[in-house]
């Protein structure tokens, strides 16, 4: 069964007919094309990697399905940077080398960017409890750590 | 010239080139690669683990809207030739299981593939997956590995006469039988004799991205295979040899960007061969993505591993003797290069660690099971038997009265090179060195009077040792035995007119930075930016042959291959200015690249851009030095005379609730010999994520099997990775020592690191729980079973 949706992605208008099973994560990966989402779970929500802001909020692209986000906005990791320059959470965690593989590394921005607007001033015990919805398997998260403090305190 | 290139940007603070396309979603990983009518493979797999296959029925799924084909076992068995097949099987005599990439006969592990789909869309595939009935007569389920190594009757292969894949004995070499006897006298004899069995649980070091690939064929072109790998250049060996396409026609490219591998990439597994056969067979693209749930029901399973340590030691505290006898599980032991065994095997290699063992009594068996087979796992094989070591160095210490760190320092190997009773080789360094630094960071004097004063207050606080001696990149010497395949690493470096350089490498990263680490060391080589130089790996249509990224071989291997093609080239780039600019009494030597520029070093006024010389000898080819050719390209092969080693301590520090058996880790400090680095923040990005992935390891991860083989443990709500909230602050600190045989001083990082962890962590919670006289000898670290030793420890002190 398929169903019209109308999904403004990056302030780019995607309307489609799509299976109603057919996951968010998958309408951004496959109809939208972009593929900075990343699917690291059986679609559990455990792992953080599809991480995405609707209507500003960080979700897990894969917990959704495409026809929950009909007539929402979605921001993915591909929207982050404005008109080329990096935002000071991207920047950081250039700086503060904060990612290897750079699989983990979109949900975890798109998280930590909700996460530093709600709480700007964060300790580094806050850092981590937000962090929690988000695996990393290269890091051992302290650069996450110190990239997420650092744009903080940039911000300020 | 100068060939020792310089040091500028060896060594310097450089943000990675790779991040900004990862940072901002353009990375490309296997799975976000397309190619425009690509049919999607799923995998059915065994819902036993040991079961006769009686029938496997597919009308329904075939049926499907949207199937394209649906094939079993029986249906490729006569088209692919069933492995092993040389180039992935070791020269080590073992018994090599044949397999199929779709179970044949029966089923031998829970997960294992019984049949594949390939379908239009990916929905479509998974909903004919679940239309495929298989009917199983069930076979007693084989789980433990030692009665799997008595019992003969009931056997995981059939064909073969037991369970037992590889055995081997690891000192004394000709002379074993001496060699035991004497050891057996010096146990008769010792002071202090501590015998101990050592239990590590099924983890490894699963990667968060899962495992994919994306072919195409042309008749006339033959295979292109993107496959999500660490070892590009084998897996094209092995496809050609299993699918009998000659190898010229095949094409293997590990994307670009790889989520992570950390070994798990490292094997040529089933799937690969059967999207490679089907993508033959139907003519169109296929891609398979792996499930999670796939992934960690076939692969990424290792550490499964028993040790019986002894040990014989003088009263006054030196080591005389270690035996050991090893027994691990393998699984079903089907997985090209390391059929589940090499990982104990190099365990065992490794079991002597930094301590200088005057003799000792190694042995191993390896059994099959009806479980996934292992794969590796960075610390390969070594993270059980570092464990056992640094529980059982505690255990002796605490035999002889000796303060655990005190007792390290003593039997520490003093002098280098050295070869250990197993025969590895450890090249360089200064163990002491890295050991006394360990030790002025973590104050072991002050903190046994603050645990002292704690315990009075009813606080247990306790402090933890380890060491590591890891490989620096894996030589022929020890690679062509163990997994025929060289130990060298290779680069080409190609500098373009435009005076921009690529360098060309065959291994196949996955997040350890190969991009920026090279173009600091090749950028400080001709004195120009890292910005102007561009790293390609992984593709083997481009690239020199390598045996993958395995054993940390880029700090070691590459970057010195890539080093000394620059130093070639720079010789021909010197050889043309002393010609161009008519310069006397100059040699190679001479000429100093730095800024972008080549200084004769004697008389500073002559010159020439760097970008001028390459110009010239690339583009204006004629007026050349006698015997000169144009173009600015050369492949070099670096291997060092012997294997090469790293080295680091690690010191962990607890505090755990006796009331609970929580224990909360206060500190956690290292101390590195890796050798001189080339970017700091990529060689403390190792060690951070290493260490956290040894305690995630040992606290958090298990992969369960229950009584009928049916795992448990296939999606990581159950199988528990750590978060960033149940890890400490890691504080690494460096004592290097540069390495003589590489030109840069650098040494290979990163792979081995993480074994010294679960050694160290349960060493300082039984140093914290002294008094009540608990050690652990198995992993992983649950409070619960902490709690129930404290419980035992009191009842006993009760009684």
């Amino acid at each position: 069964m398929n169903k019209t949706v109308k999904i403004t992605i990056n302030g780019e208008v995607f309307e489609q007919s799509v299976p109603v099973r057919m996951l968010l994560s998958d309408f951004i990966r496959e109809v939208a094309s972009l593929t900075g989402t990343h699917i690291g779970c059986t679609y559990e929500g455990v792992c953080g990697a599809c991480t995405v802001q609707v209507d500003g909020e960080a979700v897990k692209s894969c917990l959704m399905l495409a026809s929950q986000a009909d007539g929402h906005n979605v921001t993915t990791i591909e929207g982050l940077a404005k008109d080329g320059k990096l935002s000071p959470l991207q920047q950081a965690f250039n700086d503060h080398h904060a990612l290897q593989c750079g699989f983990c590394t979109p949900g975890i921005l798109m998280n930590m960017d909700e996460f530093l607007k709600v709480n700007p001033n964060p300790t580094d015990d806050e850092i981590r409890t937000g962090l929690v919805g988000n695996l990393c398997r290269c890091t051992g998260y302290a650069h996450i750590i110190d990239a997420v403090r650092d744009a903080a305190k940039r911000a300020r | 010239m100068s060939t020792k290139p310089g040091a500028n940007w060896v060594g310097a603070k450089f943000n990675r080139k790779e991040d900004h396309r990862l940072i901002t979603g353009k990375g490309r990983y296997l799975a976000d690669l397309s190619m425009p009518g690509a049919l999607h493979l799923v995998f059915v797999r065994s819902e036993q683990a040991h079961a006769k296959i009686k029938k496997i029925e597919v009308s329904a799924a075939k049926a499907l809207p949207g199937v394209v084909m649906v094939v079993t076992g029986e249906d490729i068995k006569t088209k692919i030739k069933p492995m092993p097949q040389p180039v992935v099987q070791p020269a080590l005599a073992a018994n090599y299981p044949k397999h199929w990439p779709l179970a044949v006969g029966k089923v031998k592990f829970h997960g294992e593939p019984i049949a594949a789909i390939v379908a239009r869309d990916k929905y479509v595939a998974a909903d004919a997956a679940e239309l495929v009935r298989a009917e199983y007569e069930p076979l007693p389920y084989i789980g433990d590995p030692e009665k799997a190594l008595a019992d003969k009757s009931n056997r995981v292969h059939d064909e073969w006469p037991d369970n037992v894949i590889f055995q081997m004995t690891f000192t004394g070499g000709a002379e074993a039988e001496k060699n035991d006897a004497e050891v057996d006298r010096i146990f008769k004899s010792a002071d202090v004799v501590v015998r101990q069995r050592f239990k590590t649980h099924r983890c490894g070091v699963t990667p968060m991205e899962t495992r994919g690939a994306l072919m195409s064929w042309d008749d006339s072109d033959g295979l292109t295979a993107y496959i999500t790998t660490q070892r590009p250049h084998i897996d094209r060996l092995a496809l050609s040899d299993i699918l009998e396409i000659p190898a010229e026609k095949i094409r293997v490219i590990a994307p670009r960007d790889q989520g992570g591998g950390f070994g798990v990439k490292a094997p040529f597994y089933r799937e690969p061969m059967l999207v490679a056969y089907l993508t033959r067979e139907l003519k169109r693209p296929i891609r398979w993505v792996e499930s999670r749930q796939e992934h960690l029901m076939a692969v990424s399973q290792e550490r499964d591993q028993i040790h019986d340590i002894e040990v014989a030691a003088s009263k006054d505290g030196k080591l005389l003797a270690l035996r050991n006898r090893g027994v691990a599980d393998c699984g079903d032991g089907c997985e090209g290069v390391y059929w589940g065994f090499l990982m104990p095997f190099l365990g065992c290699v490794e079991l002597p660690n930094a301590y200088d063992w005057p003799i000792g009594d190694v042995k191993l068996k390896v059994a099959v099971t009806n479980k996934s087979a292992l794969s590796p796992a960075r610390a390969f094989g070594e993270f059980p038997t570092r464990f056992a070591m640094e529980r059982v160095i505690d255990m002796v210490a605490k035999k002889c009265g000796m303060e655990p760190a005190d007792f390290r320092r003593k039997n520490v190997v003093k002098h280098l090179p050295h070869t250990s009773i197993t025969g590895e080789y450890f090249d360089s360094g200064d163990f002491v060195k890295v050991w006394d630094n360990l030790m002025n960071q973590v104050d072991l004097k002050g903190f046994r009077r603050e645990q002292e004063a704690a315990r009075k207050q009813g606080r247990y606080l306790g402090i933890g040792f380890g060491l590591g001696v890891e490989l620096s990149g894996v030589a022929s010497e020890l690679l062509v035995p163990m997994e025929s395949q060289p130990g060298y690493g290779a680069a080409t470096v190609r500098i373009d007119p435009r005076a921009k350089v690529i360098v060309f490498e065959g291994d196949a990263p996955q997040g350890q930075g190969h991009e920026t680490t090279v173009a600091q060391a090749v950028a400080a080589s001709f004195g120009i930016h890292p910005n102007d130089i561009v790293v390609t790996t992984g593709d083997t249509g481009t690239t020199p042959f390598g045996s993958g990224t395995i054993g940390a071989r880029a700090g070691s291997y590459f970057v010195s291959a890539a080093v000394m093609a620059c130093t070639e080239l720079k010789r021909k780039i010197a050889r043309f200015m002393i010609h161009d600019l008519k310069v006397e009494n100059a040699t190679m030597d001479d000429f100093e690249f730095a800024d972008g520029d080549i200084v004769f070093k004697k008389n500073s006024n002559i010159k020439k851009s760097f970008r001028e010389m390459v110009e010239r000898i690339i583009m204006a080819p004629i007026n050349m030095p006698a015997g000169e050719s144009g173009g600015l390209e050369h492949t070099a092969f670096f291997e060092a005379a012997k294997p090469m080693i790293c080295f680091n301590a690690d010191c962990a520090k607890v505090e755990i609730d006796i009331n609970t058996g929580q224990f909360k880790i206060l500190s956690w400090t290292t101390s590195e010999d890796v050798g001189q680095i080339i970017n700091p923040q990529i060689v403390e990005g190792q060690m951070q994520g290493a260490v956290v992935q040894g305690l995630s390891n040992a606290m958090f991860e298990q992969f369960v099997y229950d009584e009928n083989g049916q795992q448990l443990t296939a999606d990581f709500e159950n199988y528990k990775l750590a978060t960033a909230a149940d890890v400490p602050e890691i504080k690494v600190t460096h004592a290097p020592t540069p390495c003589p045989h590489t030109p840069l001083g650098s040494r290979g990082i990163g792979e081995g690191r993480p074994s010294s962890v679960p050694g160290t962590i349960s060493n300082a919670i039984c140093d914290a729980l002294a008094p009540f006289g608990i050690e652990i000898t198995e992993l992983p670290l649950r409070p619960n079973q902490i709690w129930q030793k404290i419980q035992a420890a009191k009842k006993k002190a009760a009684d």
